[in-house]
């Protein structure tokens, strides 16, 4: 070997933090990094709109957590991939020349690599599992209102605890106060989805299940069935009026007792 | 084909079996079944909880048409040889090679490997083209809110035939033609493991088709491709086809997935150790060893089905002691296990091209192949990430949110070896090139929506909405159907010995992958909004982006027909192309255009692996 060193040994020996192209590389890494976080979050953050209940903020706050975890990852392959793409470029029949070097592979940028998307992983993890954690404790909350959700093909019903027996096709909710929804179906699957509140949950024939949300905005939202069910699935829609405590009552003590039920706060079906 | 005749004066059985014989007898013996159940089946009682009597028809005639087709083709000729204790003679073997049948062996129960790449390829392109049509008639419909002029039944059964037939034609996509055509050439081989098995594989497909389309005159398949009972179990009788369709089919990717498997094991040329094994081998082989364990479940639910609407059983039928749980747990344990059937090989076949056009050696090999068995081997373990929402086992969310997440690593590797191959590469641009700068987008996008979706809490959001469909788009079509095209561009010259037009062929890249993003990127905004998936009309907000969607899809369209044309106009006219136009180090372009009967005079020996580009130090 002469005292000459090769490029090769170059890169890995001396500064290879000083090489041009890394250069170039961690520059638009860190351009790429904030154009992505910024312009996909904005993005998600528009289409989602406007919360009406915690559940729902915490999914937001989660997904755009996740789209910032995520852009180093992004950015990285496209700096990555715009620097390779701006240098070196061959058109034509026959190949370029042979690159310059032949690695074949680096144990040290393999292993980073890995630890880096393992602690990326295991952040998306611990994440989700405190979410999950909340939600799962809302579902005991001793304040709840139990409501309990029928599916059929092609509407919702709804039946309110107490004694009075009113069912409506309606869904009216008190704001500021946790409910417990169970639900079910007649039928065929559905699945029982209150958009801006951010829950949801299967309607299963033959089975109830739970879900809980406390909404915090007055208003009109929408409710929708998000498993296809058959003929007019894209129908099964229908509002959820969020109003005020004293309204609620007033709503409830206004609607004729039906006698279809005797729910409990477990939720018994009939 | 003279040695035959010589032999016996007439033509023998086996010279006069082809695809029109398969379709006579096909018809002929459904026919038959049919008028007999319909003469002998005793009516359904009154007091009979279920009626079954046409659905046992319908699936009697399909059975029929089944068996008829398979006979009819020469799927049992070798099976009946051995039970009179005898085999196929040397000539009779070579005629079922398809020497010297010109184009006739396309048509034929051909066992030779590239013959059986080429009818796959052409057979993909077909499931292409029907499940892009169903797609454009979605898109249209959607293009407006009130959109509307598709009656809802006719629109729901196309969304369910769009879906299974975009499954079945992405599963192919890459094991088919080129795990068929290339994969044995690739390895120094001179066929597959099990030549008439790799015929009946393909067959069983073309069997298949037929009860799907069958199905679209007797009520369609009105409840998506993954048919959730017990919404199947009251759909009309168009289930039963799909019930068949998915049976045969999944024979046919079990028996090309044993056949592709012992292949790789068995046959490799004399040291092509696993060290210098082609990286596009490993995608291939586990692709087809996850389909091995996944089809048969796939297999055994649809049986389930059509057992609980023929026989009156009550597999997933609640209301009669059944559970609808057990029928998506076992769908979506085949389901998850398919996606990466579909995807691993497309970008194993672009892991394959990145050193060919960046001249230099494969950015850490060993990676690779660990990201491709960890992938494989976590995807199993998967499955109830569909089923967060379906209140089956709520303790169970936390244990499939840590599997799921955890795939991210493995997938991860395989994006360091991408770009650690376009690292101080000298890229040669080509389309392929491009299709890997392209998957890396698509990919990265679809992979970072997986992470939301793959969270239960968001997930509670996004279950069941146009983000999971824009989802799976960017993962399967972003970064599965690009790997395939790219594959078909850069093996078109081994194939057809011609090379592909390169103006047609970009224009084609850059309209397909500007629409897509488009489209799909519009369909993750409707999605976030709120808008379900599966609807034939939506609220006024989403009108905006599914107009968004409707544009991106019209310039998919016009890129794909551009790309058809490109590929029918070059297979015709095209300039005729030199053994190895890449300048390509694998063992599939040191075999002559077009590629001799036995591929190899001699088989080759390997001393190296395929990747060394690059100068030295």
């Amino acid at each position: 070997m002469s005292d000459l060193r090769t490029p090769e040994q170059n890169y890995f020996q001396s500064k290879w933090w000083k090489r041009k192209d890394v250069k170039q590389v961690m520059i638009l890494w860190i351009i790429f990094t904030g154009l992505i976080g910024y312009f996909s979050s904005k993005f998600q953050v528009i289409a989602m709109g406007k919360p009406a209940s915690e559940t729902m903020e915490n999914v937001i706050s989660l997904i755009t957590t996740f789209t910032w975890a995520s852009s180093p990852v992004a950015g990285f392959v496209a700096a990555l991939a715009i620097q390779a793409l701006s240098q070196r470029r061959h058109h034509g029949d026959n190949p370029p020349p042979e690159a310059d070097h032949n690695i074949s592979s680096s144990p040290r940028a393999t292993a980073l690599w890995l630890v880096i998307s393992a602690l990326l992983c295991l952040f998306a993890l611990v994440v989700g599992l405190i979410a999950l954690q909340k939600d799962d404790q809302a579902l005991l909350d001793k304040n709840a209102i139990h409501i309990n959700v029928t599916g059929q093909q092609w509407a919702w019903s709804y039946d309110y605890p107490g004694s009075t027996g009113v069912r409506s096709n309606v869904l009216h909710l008190p704001v500021d106060q946790p409910v417990v929804f169970h639900v079910t179906s007649k039928d065929v699957k559905h699945s029982f989805w209150v958009v801006q509140m951010g829950v949801k949950i299967d309607a299963n024939p033959g089975y109830i299940t739970q879900t809980v949300v406390t909404p915090n905005e007055i208003g009109a939202f929408d409710i929708r069935c998000a498993e296809l069910c058959g003929l007019l699935h894209a129908y099964m829609q229908n509002k959820v009026i969020v109003e005020s405590k004293a309204d609620y009552q007033k709503w409830l003590a206004s609607q004729p007792d039906t006698g279809h039920t005797t729910w409990t706060a477990e939720g018994a079906i009939e | 084909m003279t040695t035959l005749a010589t032999k016996k004066e007439s033509k023998a059985l086996i010279e006069r079996l082809n695809v029109f014989t398969a379709f006579a007898l096909g018809a002929i013996a459904a026919i038959v079944v049919w008028r007999l159940s319909l003469a002998l089946l005793p009516a359904d009682s009154e007091s009979a909880p279920l009626f079954t009597r046409e659905d046992k028809i319908t699936l009697l005639s399909m059975i029929a048409w089944f068996i008829g087709f398979m006979t009819g083709i020469g799927a049992l000729i070798g099976p009946f040889r051995w039970l009179r204790g005898k085999d196929l003679t040397h000539e009779e073997n070579m005629f079922y090679a398809g020497k010297d049948l010109g184009v006739k062996r396309y048509f034929r129960y051909t066992t030779d490997h590239k013959v059986v790449g080429i009818q796959y390829l052409v057979i993909t392109m077909v499931i292409f083209g029907i499940g892009g049509i169903l797609a454009m008639l979605i898109r249209t419909n959607l293009g407006k809110a009130e959109g509307g002029w598709i009656h809802p039944q006719a629109y729901n059964s196309i969304v369910g035939t769009h879906g299974i037939i975009m499954i079945v034609g992405t599963i192919i996509m890459v094991t088919g033609p080129f795990g068929n055509y290339i994969m044995p050439i690739m390895i120094g081989a001179r066929d597959m493991a099990f030549p008439r098995l790799n015929a009946l594989s393909f067959w069983l497909i073309v069997a298949a088709a037929i009860p799907l389309i069958w199905a679209q005159f007797i009520g369609g398949i009105s409840t998506g491709w993954s048919a959730y009972n017990p919404l199947a179990g009251q759909a009309p009788l168009g289930m039963n086809g799909y019930i068949m369709f998915i049976c045969i089919f999944a024979i046919s990717t079990m028996v090309a997935g044993a056949n592709i498997t012992t292949t790789v094991v068995r046959m490799r040329a004399r040291g092509m150790t696993w060290n210098r094994t082609p990286i596009f081998i490993y995608g291939i082989v586990a692709s087809v060893a996850l389909a091995l364990p996944a089809f048969p479940v796939f297999f055994l639910s649809q049986v389930m089905s059509g057992m609980d609407r023929a026989l009156g059983t009550s597999f997933y039928n609640t209301a009669l002691g059944g559970s609808g749980w057990l029928y998506e747990n076992l769908f979506w344990i085949m389901g998850h296990p398919e996606v990466y059937v579909i995807l691993i090989p497309a970008v194993a076949a672009l892991m394959e091209m990145a050193p060919v056009f960046t001249r230099r050696p494969l950015f850490s090999f060993n990676v690779a192949v660990m990201g491709i068995a960890g992938i494989s081997g976590l995807s199993i373990l998967v499955w109830a990430h569909h089923m967060y929402m379906s209140g089956w086992a709520p303790l169970l969310s936390a244990p499939f949110m840590l599997t799921t997440e955890l795939i991210s690593i493995p997938t991860g590797m395989l994006f360091l070896v991408l770009v650690g191959t376009l690292w101080r590469g000298r890229l040669w641009m080509t389309v392929p090139t491009l299709s890997i700068f392209a998957l890396l987008w698509n990919f990265m996008i679809g992979g970072i929506t997986g992470i939301y979706l793959s969270d239960v809490p968001a997930d509670a959001f996004l279950h069941g909405s146009m983000f999971v469909t824009a989802h799976f788009h960017y993962t399967l079509m972003g970064a599965g159907l690009t790997g395939a095209i790219a594959s078909l561009i850069y093996w078109f010259p081994k194939m057809t010995g011609k090379m592909i037009n390169k103006r047609l062929s970009w224009i084609a890249f850059w309209l397909t992958q500007i629409g897509f993003n488009v489209a799909f990127m519009g369909m993750f905004f409707v999605g976030l909004q709120g808008q379900p998936r599966r609807v034939e009309a939506y609220a006024e907000i989403f009108s905006k982006g599914n107009l968004i969607t409707t544009i991106g899809a019209y310039t998919i369209m016009i890129g794909m027909l551009i790309l058809l044309y490109a590929v029918i106009d070059s297979w015709k006219n095209g300039q005729a192309a030199p053994m190895n136009p890449w300048h390509a180090k694998t063992l599939e372009w040191t075999v002559a255009n077009p590629v001799p009967l036995e591929n190899f005079e001699v088989l080759p020996t390997v001393t190296s692996d395929a990747y060394g580009y690059g100068r030295s130090k």
